[in-house]
């Protein structure tokens, strides 16, 4: 599903990314570890198309697409989802309103009709209620005044509504207490199935408990170090980066 | 110092002799004499310059060398304006339907319903039917700028709304100006009276259409009084033509526990003034001013505002957005003034700007002159362009950049009408600033 080779990044000139080689295929759960600064969020923006983050070397493919030639937009159109580490604050847009624009954008782009507003409706709600959101924050401005728990739901909701075939959860667990973690936990595996991939990015082990990934890699200066399965996350929970010779208060 | 900072205004002099007889009210001595006093006022002051800091932003050099005569009043309205004089009204508003075309009353395009307690009327009829009540109208004393005296002098029409005591009308009065192509090189020049009984509300939406390519000046005056416990709201959208110069001056008194709240959108013309000077002279009173402009291409856009707070326990908040794309310019100019005695007294003010391009400006002056110690006051100024994380998140969840983009500019101007209370207002509102966005 998706090829990444050989990928260098650079960020306002400064080289992130050196070289990562990573294939995800369908139906699996990789887990990205890394200490902080290793370039695990540069790595998800990098897949998903965020601006100023420039592909020097490598490739990415995507369902055999060149995703590098690709917008953010027409990336998320193609099936891919990033859920955010800092979910924005968008005021005066509602939750409803830019779920819908989100998911139509997603149709007009495949060439299909609009989704009938009632359908869209109930689509919204049942997601909704299966992640257990409040229906009155639907009517919300997107992530205005949402606690950082209820922003990570939000970002579990709408991935939900956008059904996306490969989804990169960059630091989803980060300040979560232990309910907003099950809901988010919950929410990625829904999301699970033979035809879909996920990539979770984390800096802790615990939300590997409960989204138990196929594959484990560590991420350190910018390139992948060390593969394995999910043993290597129980093995640095407990013994930290340090053991892999990654000195962990370098970046 | 009046020749230094002013562009001289005697031509206009020549222009009240030549058309005595085709503006408002030629017949009654009284107002004969108005409009001469109100000419000599102008004349010794002249046209603001930029040099004066109230008209910094907006230059009326080009003025200079143009004279913008009245137009006779036009008997025949061709079909292209009745369907624009059509496409501005809210058809599903009952209520009546007061339109103007070139400056003159049209009755013919106007729906003029009878309600118990409600007068109003066209000025030029009023000024007839109602001699002495009109005679007191013109007769309040007013701090009047030279622009004010200029309109005075030049009025071809206007409106006069009368609310009695207690009376809240039923539905919302629409008010329609619109400039013909027959406005080329003329002025159209109203003045307007508006009366809120006590305890009476009501609310007006006015509507500023014209076309395009036609060098023309709209210049209106309207003064207001909201009495004790009385409640008006005004909706106005200005969507002059590319060429117009559109001056809109607004003067209201506020009562005790009267409520006044005015919206704008300012999307036309090359120049548009708008000027709003509430006065709240009762405890308790409420003045809400709210707005946006949007401009490119040429447009620049002027908000005036000079809040005075003269007794204590009042409220007033105003909030003000603005759009500019390539070529679009605009400045915010928002005066609040806490007299002495007025303790207590809580006055907001906000005014953001966003810069779709690097060929666009904004100015934002906010000027607070507090001279009581016990007060709320806050003020906040920004000039921004769109937040680039919030597009990337908008991107990365299918929208394209222009979807993304209208989805940010508009939720920034709805902020500003999110209380307007009738909704088919509300509506016309954002699809406005919609159609801008394009």
């Amino acid at each position: 599903m998706l090829d990444i080779k050989n990928l260098h990044v650079e960020v306002a000139g400064q080289k992130i990314l050196k070289g990562l080689d990573l294939t995800i295929n369908a139906g699996e759960v990789h887990a990205i570890m890394g200490p902080n600064g290793s370039g695990k969020s540069t790595l998800a923006y990098a897949i998903c198309g965020k601006d100023g983050y420039e592909i020097t070397e490598g490739s990415i493919t995507y369902n055999g697409k060149d995703f590098l030639k690709l917008e953010a937009n027409e990336r998320a159109a193609e099936g891919a989802f990033l859920g955010f580490q800092y979910p924005v604050e968008i005021p005066g847009v509602s939750n409803m309103n830019f779920l819908k624009t989100a998911v139509n954008s997603i149709l007009k782009y495949k060439g299909e009709d609009e989704m009938a507003a009632v359908d869209f409706l109930k689509l919204v709600r049942a997601k909704a209620a299966e992640l257990e959101m409040d229906p009155e924050m639907l009517k919300r401005a997107v992530n205005v005044g949402f606690s950082g728990g209820e922003k990570k739901r939000n970002e579990m909701v709408q991935m939900a509504v956008l059904n996306p075939d490969f989804a990169v959860l960059d630091e989803t667990d980060s300040g979560l207490d232990i309910d907003a973690l099950r809901i988010v936990s919950k929410g990625i595996n829904r999301l699970r199935s033979p035809e879909k991939s996920i990539l979770v990015i984390t800096h802790y082990q615990r939300l590997l408990d409960y989204v138990v990934p196929d594959f484990v890699h560590v991420l350190a200066d910018g390139k992948i170090i060390k593969s394995g399965n999910k043993s290597l996350a129980m093995e640095l929970e407990k013994q930290g980066y340090g053991h892999l010779g990654i000195d962990e208060n370098a970046a | 110092m009046t020749r230094k900072n002013h562009f001289d205004g005697s031509r206009y002099a020549k222009i009240l002799y030549e058309n005595n007889q085709v503006l408002l009210g030629a017949d009654i001595d009284w107002l004969k004499e108005l409009r001469q006093k109100a000419m000599d006022t102008f004349v010794e002051v002249g046209l603001p310059g930029p040099r004066l800091e109230e008209w910094k932003y907006t230059n009326l050099s080009s003025m200079n060398s143009k004279t913008y005569s009245p137009l006779n009043i036009s008997d025949k309205v061709d079909t292209a304006v009745q369907s624009k004089i059509a496409n501005a009204c809210i058809n599903n508003i009952d209520g009546s339907k007061v339109v103007f075309v070139d400056g003159y009353f049209q009755s013919d395009l106007s729906v003029m319903k009878e309600e118990e307690g409600l007068i109003l009327s066209p000025l030029s009829t009023y000024i007839k039917s109602h001699g002495d009540d009109a005679k007191a109208l013109f007769n309040v004393t007013r701090e009047e700028t030279s622009l004010a005296n200029l309109n005075s002098a030049l009025m071809t029409d206007g409106y006069v709304i009368h609310v009695k005591q207690g009376v809240k009308l039923s539905h919302p009065i629409q008010i329609i100006h619109v400039a013909s192509e027959k406005s080329s090189n003329k002025a159209l020049r109203n003045k307007n009276f508006i009366n809120i009984e006590a305890k009476a509300t009501a609310q007006i939406i006015e509507s500023f259409i014209g076309v395009d390519n036609v060098d023309n000046w709209q210049q209106d005056v309207t003064n207001i009084s909201v009495a004790k416990k009385a409640q008006l709201e005004i909706y106005q959208t200005q969507l002059q033509g590319n060429e117009t110069i559109h001056m809109d001056e607004t003067h209201v008194e506020v009562a005790q526990d009267a409520d006044f709240k005015h919206y704008s959108l300012n999307i036309g013309s090359k120049n548009s003034r708008t000027e709003i000077k509430p006065t709240l002279n009762g405890l308790h009173g409420n003045v809400d001013l709210c707005g946006a402009f949007l401009g490119r291409g040429g447009n620049n856009h002027d908000l005036f505002t000079h809040m005075k707070h003269l007794v204590p326990e009042c409220e007033s908040d105003q909030i003000y957005r603005g759009v500019l794309d390539k070529g679009g310019k605009s400045a915010f100019q928002g005066k609040v003034y806490v007299a002495r005695d007025a303790q207590l007294t809580n006055a907001t003010q906000s005014n953001k700007n966003l810069l779709l391009d690097r060929d666009a400006e904004a100015n934002s002056k906010p000027e607070l002159l507090i001279y009581a110690d016990d007060v709320k006051c806050a003020h906040g100024a920004t000039v921004g362009e769109l937040d680039a994380e919030a597009l990337f998140y908008l991107k990365s969840r299918g929208l394209d950049r222009a979807a993304a983009k209208s989805l940010l500019v508009e939720a920034f101007v709805a902020e500003v009408y999110t209380h307007v209370a009738i909704p088919a207002v509300k509506e016309k509102y954002l699809d406005l600033a919609r159609a801008w966005l394009g």
